[in-house]
């Protein structure tokens, strides 16, 4: 039987996994798509506790929500990146400083 | 007319002392110009003219009077100005005034075609309207206010050549040393003032100033007055050991000397001295005794050894203020006052004199084109073929000087040292010593004033030949004046009697009770030996230095008379130390340096004893000076040292731990995106675990 | 408004006058700054004139003069009951001598810095906005406005060393503003302290008013700071004992005592001259103003119980300032040590207790006013001619210079306590309360009297040695041929400052009842606050 809990420690683990993207990456690209990871992660947990609610389905709804959210950030984030690639020829986020003291 | 004549003496003396601060503002004022020598001129004459018949001959021996202005409130006190007129004040008013107008007229001549003329009159005045303030004022306050200015001309005077090294030490020593006495007025002033609330002479001691109220004289509180005017008066008059100062003034103008440096401004301790005598108690007046005693002794002792004419002269003046000084400790201080008016004329005589001679040998040099110096008593010699006036006049001064009969210097000399017997058989015992130094002093007073005479103006010239055609008698308006004070030199200007004290009108204008009986034998055996020992001193001199029948050769006698003296040097030293203590609780540091002053001292006395008096007193007493700066000096740069690095190092210290801690805490702030996210989920984190393990 | 305030927001608009013009209007940014510190001072000579000389001060607000009262800040603060703080000024005996000497000094200030060329704008907006402060330092009653002024003295400050400074100025500032900072951050929580325990009896709640503080009903038994039934501790210090000690502290670095002066040195070596004059003319005596006013009124108690300690400190000011000056080669420096030294003499003098001791005091806080920004005057003139004031550079000056060698004779002289001149009435007075003060039973020993006049020995030996270092004997320089040419003697500006600053010397010397009369019924009026803890 597949119960909540497993749901749960899946969307943690795709959650971490997102995270060490985030965090470890050097690619504006790449922390995107850990970004992406964490969304789906927390879309997960949406769809798992959706069961408690059979009338309204908001756990679904949410997600489906959260899903088209996701898709465009992910558009207006690759077109920043884009951008920023143009301006500076990296996309790595610690060459661009401009903003350090 | 009858109206204008009839000024009273309160005015009158106002008008004598505010005359010369005027003469000073002017001149002030006006700045360069060449004639600035008369108004200050006319301002002495006025004031000496004034004094005289308005104050002395209206107060003297009539009664005393005071007027008192409200000068400024401070707290619920009051604080005055005011005017004290008796005997005491009005006589040293009129000496003042007598003594400093022929100097006037000298310095016309003596200072003539100097750049810094103006300045000199204007110092002069200046010097002339604190002296003449210090004698008549009523609140020790206010005459400590002017005895301070007083100082403070002299300072000006004595560096007039103030591009002269010398010159410029020699008076920034002079004030110095004149501060450590101030500092004693100051404490003296300030223990009047606790003890009684109030420092008007008249409330203190009475119209007459003389009466003794009612007070424990013997407090410590009034020890410490006592000690403290004491102080003040010994730096300003010159006691040893703060007589280092005088020797080293005369690098002044003579004429300056002249009336500053031995007639007046000196006195002034004396005077101070006698003007508030009734506060002071047995300890504090044997304490005067003592030291004027050693001042009047080492003076005499000093002055036999030195070879400039002026030094000479400043050593006997010291000598002579010793000899007031313990005049006043053993209660006479009606015979002090005397000494003070005689030796105020003689003194200021053999210094014109003195200038006289300077004044021609330098004339003489400047137009021979030589260079020597002009006041060194080896280049002198013959003079009296050349300068006969001058050489009559610096006899008459000398002989009095010495204590010769119808002399005015034998009657204030006589009264001293006959006082001081009398005082000394009354108390008995070890008591004698002071008396026997004194006619000791008498005896090398006689001595070394003659050998001046004898080596200046008798024997063979010792002049460079060119220099030595081109001297001549001083200019008339130089002579005049020292005519004036030859004639006030001899005795009837103040006894009928030419041979007994008793009947100058000084003496008799004080009723001084003597603690002490009066010897009637003393009286005529006192004046016999002083005179026939000062004879016989006259003619060892005339012997040694005009026949060349020089005993001394040997160095041997010297030396022992130095050994001698350097054994009384160092004791002398010893017990000023420890009463200085006494006196002021000095800092510690101070008082290490000084012991520590004395053995190297002794380490290097033997190096000295082959030197002459001059050498041995320079070193001895100007290297505790000199020492005591150097002290100061290293201990402020101690002091600057610990301020930069200890005390400031702790605020470094603390600012640098402020920086450091700043440091760590900026390095979490590196601007990259993924590191602030990194930090906060590491706090989340931390806080979820906190939850947890709660 | 009144006079008081006139003093204080004239400045102020001068300050935003001289903000709005524009940059080629720059000369007349100084007519301004001249226009408007000559209005001050007629206004603080006026109010001297029509000062009633029995009003008490200290206290009691009938004792005070010219008094504005006007709430400013409401806030009702739910169970701490109502915040009230009030817009209160007024002067007595005390205060009102050095309001005169602080519209003085800053006239002095602007005349000295006349040929300002480093960015004018600033410079003088910021002298004006200073100028603000003190006035509001010297008059503000409510302890928040008097701290809001406090405050607001050191940004001007700050700018005015740290830009238009010398070499080091950067570090200097820096220095000064960490020491007066440190000292008025602990001052506040005592404020606060003081707030908490003190009520209006009028009103019933908590206040600011210094007056109120100063008497003992108004205290809430045991808060904080309670006379009564007070058993605060801390660190077994008595309550009140902290409060005096953390406020005395505060002026003390103003003043400054030894061993918090350690700013004064650099501050004023680094500083313009104008900013020296102010620092050495006004802002010490902010220092000893405090004291009297806050720590001697608020706290009688404990100060008598430290005055042997405050005497103490004043010695070592005395002597160790008067040592250190000594040692000194640099002109600027060894004055700024003489300072140090000479207001030691207000400390001392100021633990005396004694109505001498402490009028002295004060007389001596404003002679010392004017004859330290004299001599720091004196100090900028040979600076601007050879930018060098090492002593032994300079030999013989009296022959090359010899109307500024007059000046600078008479200001060494009058520092050193010539009579005649006031610092003598100041340090003499300060001699004879300090050594009465054993009989009147203060606890000040008399050795403290007799050390105190060791300093005065002092100074006359580090200004003689330098009159005789820098300006007799031949004449000889460092910088050769060029330096003498540059060396001319005074112009005639620089004597228009310093004439009728050593007049003042000399007048006050001559007749000190124009200071005294104004003060004495204040200082004896402090003397009764304190004599009942005697």
């Amino acid at each position: 039987m597949i119960t909540l809990t497993h749901f749960l420690v899946v969307s943690a683990c795709i959650f971490s996994i997102g995270l060490y993207t985030v965090l470890a990456k050097r690619n504006a690209i790449m922390i995107l798509v850990g970004i992406e990871l964490m969304i789906n992660a927390a879309i997960l947990n949406f769809v798992a506790f959706g069961r408690y609610d059979k009338i309204n389905y908001s756990g679904q709804v949410f997600a489906l929500f959260a899903i088209v959210l996701a898709a465009a950030s992910v558009a207006v984030g690759l077109a920043i990146i884009l951008n920023v690639y143009r301006h500076y020829k990296t996309i790595n986020p610690d060459q661009i400083t401009d903003l350090r003291d | 007319m009858e109206e204008l004549l009839n000024i009273s003496p309160i005015h009158a003396s106002i008008l004598v002392v505010l005359l010369p601060f005027v003469a000073f503002l002017i001149q002030a004022i006006r700045g360069k110009k060449s004639n600035s020598g008369n108004i200050s001129l006319i301002a002495i004459t006025l004031s000496t003219l004034l004094s005289g018949i308005f104050v002395f001959a209206e107060v003297w021996n009539y009664l005393p009077m005071h007027s008192t202005y409200d000068w400024f409130r401070i707290g619920e006190k009051t604080f005055t100005i005011g005017i004290l007129l008796n005997n005491l004040t009005v006589l040293m008013l009129f000496i003042v005034c007598i003594v400093a107008l022929p100097v006037h007229i000298y310095s016309r001549a003596y200072m003539k075609g100097d750049p810094g003329l103006h300045r000199y009159w204007m110092y002069l005045s200046l010097f002339c309207f604190a002296m003449l303030g210090l004698c008549i004022s009523k609140n020790i306050l206010v005459s400590y206010i002017f005895w301070e200015l007083v100082g403070f001309a002299s300072y000006l005077l004595i560096g007039f050549w103030f591009t002269k090294e010398s010159a410029v030490q020699a008076n920034k020593k002079a004030f110095l040393i004149n501060r450590i006495g101030d500092l004693g007025f100051l404490i003296g002033i300030a223990a009047v003032f606790t003890s009684f609330g109030t420092l008007d002479l008249v409330e203190l001691f009475g119209k007459e100033g003389l009466i003794y109220s009612e007070f424990d004289k013997d407090s410590g509180l009034m020890t410490l007055a006592g000690l403290g005017f004491f102080l003040g008066a010994m730096a300003k008059s010159a006691q040893f050991p703060l007589h280092i100062w005088l020797p080293d003034a005369m690098e002044g103008p003579t004429s300056v000397s002249s009336l500053i440096h031995a007639a007046t401004m000196v006195a002034a301790g004396v005077f101070l001295l006698c003007t508030i005598f009734p506060l002071f108690n047995d300890t504090v007046l044997l304490l005067i005794t003592i030291i004027g005693t050693i001042t009047a002794t080492l003076a005499a002792y000093f002055a036999a050894g030195q070879y400039d004419i002026k030094r000479v002269l400043a050593f006997s003046t010291i000598s002579q203020l010793g000899y007031m000084m313990a005049a006043v400790g053993i209660g006479a201080w009606d015979a002090a006052l005397f000494h003070l008016a005689t030796h105020a004329f003689f003194k200021c005589l053999l210094f014109l004199c003195a200038g006289a001679v300077i004044h021609e040998i330098a004339h003489a040099k400047t137009i021979a084109g030589l260079d020597f110096d002009p006041q060194d008593l080896r280049n002198m010699g013959g003079l009296r073929k050349y300068m006969p006036k001058t050489f009559v006049l610096m006899s008459i001064a000398s002989l009095a000087l010495a204590g010769f009969p119808l002399t005015s210097g034998f009657l204030s000399k006589d009264a001293i040292v006959i006082a001081t017997f009398e005082w000394a058989f009354h108390k008995g015992g070890a008591y004698f010593i002071v008396p026997i130094l004194l006619v000791l002093v008498s005896i090398i007073t006689a001595f070394y004033i003659g050998r001046l005479i004898f080596k200046a103006f008798m024997g063979e010239s010792r002049l460079p030949e060119p220099a030595e055609s081109n001297i001549h008698e001083a200019p008339k308006q130089m002579l005049y004046p020292m005519y004036f004070l030859a004639i006030c030199s001899l005795f009837f200007v103040f006894s009928i009697n030419p041979i007994s004290y008793h009947q100058a009108g000084i003496l008799s204008g004080f009723s001084v009770n003597y603690t002490f009986k009066e010897i009637h034998s003393l009286h005529l055996f006192i004046p016999l030996t002083l005179t026939a020992t000062a004879l016989i001193s006259w003619i060892i001199g005339y012997r040694w230095y005009v026949l060349n029948k020089y005993p001394l050769n040997a160095e041997s006698g010297w030396i022992k008379a130095e050994t001698n003296q350097l054994g009384i040097n160092d004791f002398i030293n010893n017990t000023i130390v420890k009463v200085t203590l006494i006196i002021s609780r000095a800092s510690v540091w101070l008082d290490k340096y000084i012991v520590e002053g004395l053995v190297n001292s002794a380490s290097k006395g033997t190096l000295y004893l082959s030197k002459i008096a001059t050498l041995l007193d320079r070193h001895l007493v100007d290297g505790f000076v000199m020492a005591i700066r150097n002290l100061t000096i290293g201990l402020s740069r101690v002091a600057a040292w610990w301020d930069k690095h200890i005390v400031d190092g702790i605020v470094n210290t603390i600012a640098g731990l402020a920086y450091y801690l700043g440091h760590l805490l900026r390095w979490v702030q590196n601007g990259r995106i993924q590191n602030y996210l990194g930090f906060a989920f590491t706090i989340v984190l931390i806080g979820i675990l906190y939850l947890i393990l709660r | 408004m009144g006079l008081l305030s006139l003093l204080i927001f004239l400045p102020l608009a001068a300050t935003l006058l001289i903000l709005l013009l524009p940059a080629n209007l720059q000369k007349s940014y100084r007519y301004i700054a001249l226009g408007i510190t000559l209005t001050q001072f007629f206004i603080a000579g006026s109010l001297y004139l029509q000062f009633d000389q029995s009003a008490a001060g200290i206290n009691t607000v009938e004792g005070y003069q010219f008094v504005e009262q006007i709430p400013w800040i409401r806030l009702s603060l739910g169970s701490l009951g109502q915040l009230e703080i009030d817009y209160f000024l007024g002067v007595d005996g005390v205060s009102l001598p050095l309001l005169l000497l602080c519209a003085f000094v800053m006239l002095m200030a602007v005349g000295a810095s006349w040929n300002t060329s480093k960015s004018p704008k600033g410079y003088f907006a910021l002298i004006m906005l200073l100028n603000m402060a003190v006035m509001g330092i010297f008059t503000a009653l409510d302890f928040f406005l008097f701290y809001i002024f406090y405050e607001v003295m050191l940004l001007p400050l700050y700018f005015l060393i740290g830009i238009w400074g010398g070499a080091n100025r950067e570090y200097a500032a820096i220095k000064f503003f960490i020491y007066t900072l440190f000292g008025s951050v602990f001052m506040l929580l005592i404020i606060v302290g003081l707030y908490f325990s003190v009520i209006n009896p009028e009103t019933g709640a908590h206040t600011f008013n210094m007056l109120h503080m100063m008497n003992p009903d108004n205290y809430v038994d045991g808060s904080f700071f309670a006379y009564l039934n007070n058993y605060n501790e801390v660190l077994g210090i008595p309550a009140r004992m902290i409060g005096f000690i953390v406020l005395f502290i505060a002026f003390a670095i103003k003043i400054p005592i030894v061993p918090l002066h350690t700013w004064l040195p650099d501050a004023h070596v680094e500083a313009p001259t104008p900013v020296s004059i102010i620092l050495a003319g006004i802002l010490l005596k902010i220092g000893g103003y405090g004291i009297i006013r806050v720590c001697y009124s608020i706290f009688p108690d404990m100060t008598v119980d430290a005055n042997w300690w405050l005497g103490l400190i004043g010695i070592i000011s005395i002597l160790y300032g008067a040592l250190n000056a000594l040692a000194q080669t640099d002109l600027k420096r060894l004055i700024a040590y003489s300072s140090v030294s000479h207001m030691g003499f207000v400390l001392l003098g100021l633990a005396s207790m004694t109505a001498e001791g402490m009028a002295g005091a004060v007389f001596q806080m404003i002679s010392h006013g004017f004859l330290s920004a004299a001599l720091f005057f004196l100090v900028g003139v040979i600076y601007d001619r050879v930018h060098d004031r090492y002593i032994y550079n300079f030999r013989g000056l009296a022959s090359l210079m010899p109307a500024y060698t007059g000046f600078v004779a008479v200001a060494f002289f009058a520092s050193l306590g010539l009579p005649g001149f006031s610092a003598f009435i100041g340090e003499a007075f300060v001699i004879i309360g300090t050594f009465n003060a054993e009989s009147v039973g203060t606890g000040i020993p008399r050795w403290m009297a007799i050390a105190g006049s060791l300093g005065i020995l002092l100074s006359a030996v580090y200004f003689l040695w330098t009159l005789q270092r820098m300006f007799f004997g031949q004449t000889r320089v460092k910088g050769g041929e060029e330096w003498l040419t540059a060396l001319k003697d005074v112009t005639i500006r620089e004597r228009i400052v310093l004439f009728p600053t050593l007049a003042l010397a000399l007048l006050l010397g001559v007749m000190p009842s124009l200071v005294f009369d104004t003060l004495n019924s204040s200082v004896l009026n402090l003397v009764s606050l304190l004599s009942p803890y005697f």
